[in-house]
C-alpha cells in the first residue's frame, strides 16, 4: 500500500506507560497500537515465591492499580487455600478497593483527559486558568489516596493488606477520619459528573460491541466470581480461559483479549451498562438525568461512567465508614497449604482475572489477566474509526486528526505497564 | 530563574511518577520549578537540556537504553528514582537466569519486532549522581530532594537501615519476638519502618542500605537460627535485592557447611 499520509506519536503522553500509535493513510487507512513498554514476566518471577511475597510482587505490576493487584491475588489465594475471612475484612477490603477507585478516576479524568477538553497540554497549565476546576481534582484524589493510606498502609503498593486479613486494623477515629472527607469529597464527584456532561461524544467512533464485567456479590461492588457479558452470556471465573482468549502480534508486549474471537471492551462504561440497575444514591439519580449520555457504542462515555462510579464509591465508602466499628481481629493463618485459586474483580480498567496455584505455601503457577489487555483490541478499532471517519469526513490536518485518536486512546484510561506484565495461556 | 527538570519514566510500574504527580500540593511544589519534560503527565515537551532528570524505571528495551543515554547527554545530573531504577527492581529478578527461555515461556514462538532484556538498574548504562529510594519514595523524601536541589544544594542519601528507624519508633522487633521475615536490618530507611509498624515484615522494597552495607549474612543466620530454609531465605532476599553484588555469596558463606 502506498502510504500518502502517515499521523505517528511513539509515546503517547497523559497515559500510564509507554505506548505508541500510528495511523497510515493511504488506499485504505490503517491504525495499530505499539505498546513498546518492556515485559516484566511476572508469571515467571513470582514463581517459586511464598504466597504473601507472590502477592506483595504483584502489586507491582501497576503502581495506578497496585491496590486490585494485591486484592484479587489475596482473593486467589484465599480461594486456593480455602480461607474465609470476617465480614469485617471484607468490607474493609471494599473501602480500601473503592479508595483505589476514586484516586485512580480522579487522576484519568483530571490529570490526563481534562487537558485534551479545555485545550491545554497538561494539567499544571491549566490549572492556571481553572483553578477551581483543579481543585475538585485534587479534593477527589487526595481523599482516595487519604482512604489508600489508612487502610493500606500507603497509597501506592499497600504493604497492609496480606493473605487472611491486615497486618493492623485502622482505628476507629480514622473511620471517622474517612467519613467526614468523604462526605467533603462528594460535591467535587457531582461537579465532575456535570463537567462531563457538556460534551458530546465524537460519533466516529461509533460501534457496537460486547462489554464484559463481573456480576458483583452485592450492590455495584468490585467482587464476584461470574463475569457478565452484555450479549446476555455468563460464565463463572473458573471458566475465564474458555472465553476469554490471548494473542501474540509483532508490534506488541502486550498480549490482546478476544472473547468469542471478538474484540469487547471492559471498565466504567462496561460496568455501567451491565450493572446500572445496581447502582443507589445520588449516582442512581444523575444517571437517570442524564441517562442520554450512558452510550454503549461510544468509548468516550467511559469518561462519564467514570464520573458516575466517582460518586457511587464515595458515597458507598462514606456509607460502610459509618457503619464500620472496628473490632480487634488478627489475620487468619490458613490451615491447607495446597490448592488452585481462581478471582476476578473490577480493577479501575475493568476485569480483572488472578489464577494461582499454591504447593505447600509456595506458589507454582500464577496467571493474571489485565483490563488493558482485554480492550486493546477494540481500543486499537476505535482509533482506527476516529482517523478514518475524520479523513474521509474531509479533515486533512494529521495534527488535528492524531489529537482526537489520542483521546479516544484517552478515553479508555489504558494502563500499559498491567498489559505488559506479560501473561501465559 | 527556575530550575528545569525532567521526570522520565522507563519500565516500571509508574509508581515512582505516580507519587511525585500525588504530592498533595502539587501544583504549588511545581510552580518552583520549568517541566520541561514529564511525559506522563504532559503532551509538550522533548528531551532536552535540563539542570535534574529523574528517572523511575529500568532498563529492558533496546529504547529504554537509547532514552536513557539520551536523557544522561541532557542532563547537569540524574537522579535514579527508585528500586527499579537504583536495584533493577523485581523485574530484574530473573537476572542470571536464561532470558530466552523466559521469553518463549512467557510469549510462546511468537516473534516482537522489539527488542528486550532483563531488566538492570540505571547505573549498568549511565553515570547515576543521586538515589533516591523507595517502591515508591515518600513524599517528604521527593520533596526533600526537590527542595535541596531548588536552592542550589543537593540531597544526602540515607545510609542506614529501616531497622533503625523502626527502633526510633519504638515498635517491637517482629524478628527477634516472633520470628518474621523481617528485611528491616538491610533496607535503606526512609519509610518510617512502616510495615514493621502495622505487624508485616519488611519484604525490602526500598531496596539494600548503600556502600556495601547490607549485610545479608548476618541476617540471614538470625533467620537460620529461626529455622527458614536457604531456599526460602535467598528467594526472599532475592525480590529487591536480586542484583547486589555479595548477595549470593554471603547466604552461601552461612549455610557452606550443610550443603
Amino acid at each position: 500500500m502506498k502510504i500518502e499520509r502517515e499521523i505517528r506519536n511513539d509515546h503517547i503522553a497523559r497515559i500510564e506507560g509507554k505506548a505508541g500509535i500510528i495511523v497510515e493513510i493511504g488506499d485504505e487507512i490503517r491504525a495499530r497500537i505499539n505498546v513498546t513498554e518492556g515485559p516484566r514476566f511476572f508469571e515467571v518471577i513470582t514463581k517459586g515465591k511464598h504466597y504473601d511475597e507472590a502477592a506483595a510482587i504483584c502489586s507491582r505490576i501497576c503502581s495506578f492499580c497496585s491496590i486490585p493487584h494485591k486484592l484479587t491475588p489475596i482473593e486467589a489465594i484465599e480461594n486456593a487455600l480455602n480461607i474465609e475471612v470476617s465480614e469485617q475484612i471484607k468490607m474493609l477490603r471494599q473501602v480500601l478497593y473503592f479508595g483505589n477507585m476514586v484516586e485512580s478516576h480522579a487522576l484519568h479524568l483530571y490529570l490526563f483527559v481534562l487537558p485534551d477538553y479545555l485545550g491545554y497540554p497538561d494539567a499544571f497549565s491549566m490549572a492556571e486558568k481553572y483553578p477551581e476546576i483543579m481543585k475538585h481534582g485534587l479534593k477527589l484524589k487526595n481523599f482516595g489516596a487519604m482512604v489508600q493510606e489508612i487502610l493500606g498502609g500507603r497509597e501506592i503498593h499497600p504493604e497492609n493488606a496480606i493473605v487472611g486479613g491486615f497486618g493492623k486494623l485502622p482505628e476507629q477515629k480514622k473511620m471517622k477520619k474517612i467519613y467526614d472527607m468523604a462526605k467533603e469529597a462528594i460535591n467535587s464527584a457531582i461537579a465532575t459528573v456535570d463537567f462531563f456532561t457538556e460534551y458530546e461524544y465524537p460519533h466516529y467512533v461509533n460501534l457496537a460491541r460486547n462489554h464484559l464485567s463481573i456480576k458483583p456479590y452485592e450492590g455495584y461492588g468490585v467482587y464476584g466470581n461470574e463475569i457478565i457479558s452484555s450479549d446476555g452470556f455468563s460464565f463463572g471465573i473458573e471458566k475465564y480461559k474458555e472465553n476469554i482468549v490471548e494473542e501474540v502480534v509483532p508490534y506488541s508486549f502486550a498480549k490482546r483479549g478476544k472473547y468469542n474471537n471478538e474484540p469487547f471492551m471492559v471498565g466504567a462504561l462496561s460496568r455501567l451498562v451491565n450493572n446500572a440497575k445496581l447502582l443507589d444514591g445520588k449516582a442512581k439519580e444523575l444517571l437517570s438525568s442524564y441517562s442520554n449520555f450512558l452510550k454503549e457504542d461510544n468509548c468516550f462515555a467511559n469518561n462519564f461512567a467514570q464520573a458516575i462510579e466517582l460518586v457511587y464509591f464515595i458515597e458507598r465508602i462514606a456509607e460502610m465508614a459509618e457503619r464500620a466499628r472496628i473490632g480487634k481481629q488478627e489475620a487468619i493463618e490458613p490451615e491447607e497449604r495446597n490448592g488452585r485459586g481462581y478471582a476476578v474483580t473490577e480493577a479501575p480498567r475493568g476485569l480483572l482475572i488472578y489464577e494461582v496455584d499454591v504447593e505447600d505455601g509456595i506458589v507454582k503457577y500464577m496467571n493474571v489477566i489485565t483490563p488493558t489487555a482485554m480492550f486493546l483490541p477494540m481500543m486499537e478499532i476505535d482509533a482506527l474509526n476516529m482517523a478514518k471517519g475524520m479523513w474521509e469526513d474531509g479533515y486533512k490536518d494529521v495534527d488535528l486528526i492524531g489529537n482526537k485518536v489520542e483521546m479516544t486512546v484517552r478515553a479508555y484510561d489504558p494502563c500499559i505497564s498491567c498489559s505488559v506484565h506479560v501473561i501465559k495461556l | 530563574m527556575r530550575m528545569k527538570i525532567g521526570i522520565h519514566g522507563l519500565t516500571s510500574c509508574y509508581g515512582c511518577q505516580l507519587k511525585m504527580a500525588c504530592i498533595e500540593e502539587i501544583l504549588e511544589v511545581a510552580k518552583n520549578f520549568e517541566i520541561v519534560y514529564w511525559n506522563m503527565a504532559s503532551s509538550k515537551g522533548e528531551i532536552e537540556k535540563v539542570d535534574i532528570a529523574f528517572v523511575e524505571g529500568s532498563v529492558v528495551t533496546e529504547r529504554d537504553e537509547e532514552e536513557l543515554k539520551l536523557i544522561r547527554e541532557n542532563a547537569d545530573a540524574l537522579v535514579a528514582v527508585g528500586s527499579c531504577a537504583i536495584h533493577g527492581g523485581v523485574q530484574g529478578m530473573i537476572f542470571g537466569e536464561d532470558y530466552e527461555e523466559i521469553f518463549r515461556e512467557v510469549y510462546g514462538d511468537s516473534l516482537i519486532d522489539y527488542e528486550a532484556k532483563i531488566g538492570e538498574p540505571l547505573r549498568k548504562y549511565v553515570e547515576v549522581d543521586y538515589c533516591l529510594p523507595g517502591c515508591p519514595p515518600e513524599e517528604h523524601e521527593i520533596l526533600y530532594y526537590l527542595a535541596t536541589f531548588g536552592i542550589g544544594s543537593y540531597p544526602e542519601e540515607k545510609d542506614y537501615p529501616v531497622c533503625a528507624e523502626c527502633r526510633r519508633q519504638g515498635y517491637p522487633c517482629i524478628l527477634i519476638e516472633k520470628g518474621m521475615p523481617c528485611l528491616g536490618p538491610v533496607t535503606v530507611a526512609g519509610c518510617n519502618a512502616k510495615c514493621p509498624g502495622f505487624n508485616v515484615a519488611c519484604i525490602g522494597c526500598r531496596g539494600p542500605v548503600p556502600h556495601g552495607t547490607a549485610w545479608f549474612d548476618s541476617l540471614a543466620r538470625t533467620f537460620k537460627e529461626k529455622g527458614m530454609s536457604k531456599e526460602y531465605i535467598k528467594r526472599r532476599m532475592e525480590i529487591f535485592g536480586k542484583q547486589y553484588e555479595k548477595l549470593d555469596e554471603m547466604i552461601e558463606k552461612v549455610f557452606e557447611n550443610e550443603d
